[in-house]
């Protein structure tokens, strides 16, 4: 009997990738790190990867800008080597590019493109893309044991999943080719009698120079003129790295938080993965304060129910009171997710923890709770 | 160089470094002033709730708001206690607006919307129009030319606050629920950014037109919400600077968010050791309190500008949230400069 598609290890590479995605301030990046520790504690080789601008896998894991120019070691006492690799969207773009373009020149009339410096940096979803790019890469190398990939901060988790798509989409567009194209030759100038001129008539294209400017369509035109050749690696190597992510190898993490409001995005997202095919480990709610039972319960008669917004909180029931509510929100929460993914869905809620997770030692800690949560 | 107006501020702000509350009336004055606030921050931080609680706020003090929200999935008209507004501006009433009727108005925004309006606007012809949106080109152009969402955005609420947003009520201040990215500074310096990739069209001149809205610190201002810990007070911390050096300003003010009660006398000299069940929750009160404090105080060190800090309070997602915080918002941003509560 093999394993249900949903098994998970949170210690050993089992599977070897992992995705760890969810919408912004979930505590992703702090997960990625902690079970990057846990597995280098069992011994493998990881790398965790985090694709942020801000940086913060560097202020927890302590590495500094080198993890930006590829991969570092961290400074961790683990049996296996712990790593970390801070990505950058416009610097994998650039490689990409040089890998594919044919010579000197062809590299150089793409990098020194204005629509490409304008794309490469502010293009939605690309940093995105350039996330599952680097896995494929790393993936690859097969250099690691375990890889970890945080994903980067997108306020809708599934925005993570289209990116790619949209991406491959974009350059991939037949219709962008022909409309643009016939419009200009290669010295950028406009062809008189283009068949898009003939299709549509003169006007259209007068109107589309009045609302956008000539300058932008031929900076787009000369981009995918120079973009042209290197279209069938480009793509195949996108087929590759989407490939990857249905691949039973890579697992993905869904991490959300505690409350009721959070679940609609959650079972969206869940559905979402399993449908596409990925596939899906335990539901990770981050985050859950504690219920309070026995004597810790405040009666129903608290008076600080009446006005929870009177200037009260320095009295130890309004703590009370405010720890016994988010307790049972929590709780109530939790068993919503539940009753809605079914049972054969893990949900496994990891308890707040008291203190803010701001070095490898407190890392740590959180990864110890983990491997707790999976019992 | 800097107006006058933002030089005010920011001078204040500067000569008053470690009293954060001696600025807050400044705060007060300069968000009942603009056109535009932008509430930004990390995402999960509170941004929905705090637009919700600055739109009652600014509506409350004859300020005629909307409350602007860029998403797929409708959030803002939760916290209203309204039905989903499906793209349209829609007022708010209802038991817990009393008194604000006709003031406080909420629209889920489509950016692409917003571009083909722009296009209907200049083109005039139907027929022509509708060949223009179909052809590939305009739709490659519209996902593809970065900052155009942006724009959209800005050019939307320009065009509401004065008053040719069409089948649009009055409206005195836009506060916008910025889209969640790594870095909210890109929202601002986009339509700088299309007037410089388009160079001439109408698209060009409307982003000349949302350039010179955004840089009038008079006009167009930001509020940073954050919670009290170590990655949310990071990411504003930088996001303040990218502003200082992007804008030439700062964030009218930042909104600590879900602060944990100070914790009552006696409770933290009981400290308890490292290791204690966390099942107590006197002990996971004072550490995340703590976790709070220090927080607080970095920020007190390195925030220059004013601070308001909201505490976490015991009541759902909604209407009645959104209430209870605008309250003490209001006393906290009105209140003489008392020193705050500390443990």
């Amino acid at each position: 009997m093999t394993a249900p598609r949903n098994h998970f290890d949170p210690v050993n590479p089992d599977p070897p990738l992992l995705v760890v995605v969810g919408s912004g301030g979930v505590g992703k990046t702090t997960l990625a790190a902690s079970l990057g520790i846990l597995s280098a504690q069992a011994g493998h080789d990881t790398l965790v990867m985090t694709f942020d601008p801000s940086l913060r896998l560097k202020d927890a894991l302590g590495v500094g800008e080198a993890a930006r120019e590829g991969v570092v070691e961290v400074d961790i006492d683990t049996p296996g080597v712990l790593h970390a690799s801070l990505l950058d969207a416009r610097a994998t773009f650039d490689r990409l590019i040089e890998q594919y373009a044919g010579d000197e020149a062809a590299r150089r009339r793409i990098l020194d493109n204005r629509y490409y410096n304008h794309l490469a940096g502010n293009l939605g979803g690309i940093l995105e893309y350039m996330a599952v790019e680097r896995l494929y890469e790393v993936a690859q190398e097969g250099r690691y044991d375990r890889v970890i990939l945080d994903t980067p901060p997108t306020h809708q988790a599934i925005d993570f999943l289209e990116a790619p798509r949209r991406i491959v989409d974009f350059l991939d567009s037949g219709a962008l080719k022909i409309a643009l194209k016939p419009w200009f030759n290669e010295d950028g100038r406009l062809e008189t009698s283009s068949r898009l001129s003939n299709f549509f008539g003169r006007s259209l294209e007068q109107y589309l120079d009045r609302l956008v400017g000539m300058q932008l369509l031929r900076d787009m035109s000369a981009f995918f003129i120079a973009f042209g050749p290197m279209f069938d690696g480009f793509r195949e190597r996108a087929e590759a790295t989407e490939r990857l992510l249905v691949d039973p190898k890579t697992l993905f993490l869904l991490v959300t938080g505690p409350g009721e409001a959070r679940i609609p995005d959650t079972l969206f997202f869940a559905r979402r993965l399993t449908e596409a095919g990925h596939r899906l480990g335990p539901i990770v709610v981050n985050r859950v304060h504690p219920e309070l039972t026995g004597s810790d319960t405040p009666t129903a008669d608290d008076s600080h129910t009446e006005d929870p917004t009177a200037d009260d909180s320095h009295t130890e029931d309004a703590g009370q009171q405010l720890f016994h509510w988010l307790g049972e929100r929590h709780r109530r929460g939790l068993g919503q997710l539940r009753d809605l993914v079914g049972p054969q869905q893990p949900v496994v809620p990891l308890p707040l923890v008291p203190d803010e997770p701001t070095d490898l030692e407190s890392l740590a800690a959180v990864g110890e709770r983990f491997r707790a949560a999976f019992g | 160089m800097s107006s006058k107006d933002q030089t005010t501020v920011d001078a204040s702000v500067d000569a008053v470094p470690r009293t954060h509350l001696a600025t807050r009336s400044h705060a007060r004055d300069a968000l009942g002033q603009r056109q535009l606030i932008v509430v930004t921050g990390k995402g999960g931080v509170g941004k929905s709730a705090l637009t919700g609680v600055l739109a009652r706020h600014l509506a409350a003090r004859g300020r005629r708001v909307l409350a602007l929200e860029v998403d797929r999935r409708e959030t803002l008209q939760r916290w209203f206690g309204v039905p989903p507004s499906g793209g349209e501006i829609l007022e708010v009433s209802g038991e817990l607006t009393e008194g604000l009727d006709g003031s406080l108005h909420l629209q889920n925004l489509q950016p692409s919307r917003v571009v083909d309006w722009v296009v209907e606007k200049k083109v005039k012809i139907g027929p022509l129009v509708r060949r223009i949106q179909n052809s590939p080109v305009y739709q490659r152009f519209v996902e593809g030319a970065p900052g155009l969402g942006e724009l959209a955005i800005l050019g939307h609420a320009l065009r509401v606050v004065r008053g040719d947003a069409a089948g649009a009520p009055p409206i005195d201040t836009v506060i916008l629920d910025a889209p969640a990215t790594g870095h909210g500074i890109f929202l601002l310096t986009a339509p700088a950014l299309v007037a410089d990739t388009i160079g001439q069209g109408p698209f060009s001149e409307l982003a000349r037109e949302v350039a010179d809205f955004v840089a009038d610190p008079g006009r167009c201002g930001m509020v940073v919400v954050t919670l009290a810990e170590e990655m949310p007070v990071q990411e504003a911390l930088e996001l303040r600077q990218n502003l200082v050096r992007v804008m030439d300003r700062g964030p009218e003010l930042l909104v600590v968010n879900g602060l944990y009660p100070p914790l009552p006398d006696g409770v933290g000299e009981a400290q308890p050791a490292d290791g204690i069940a966390v099942d107590d929750f006197r002990d996971l009160w004072f550490r995340r309190r703590r976790v709070n404090d220090s927080e607080l105080d970095r920020l007190g060190r390195e925030w220059p500008g004013p601070r308001l800090d909201l505490p976490l309070l015991p009541i759902d997602e909604g209407p009645e949230l959104l209430a209870a915080l605008e309250e003490h918002f209001s006393r906290l941003l009105e209140s003489a400069p008392v020193e705050e509560d500390r443990s």
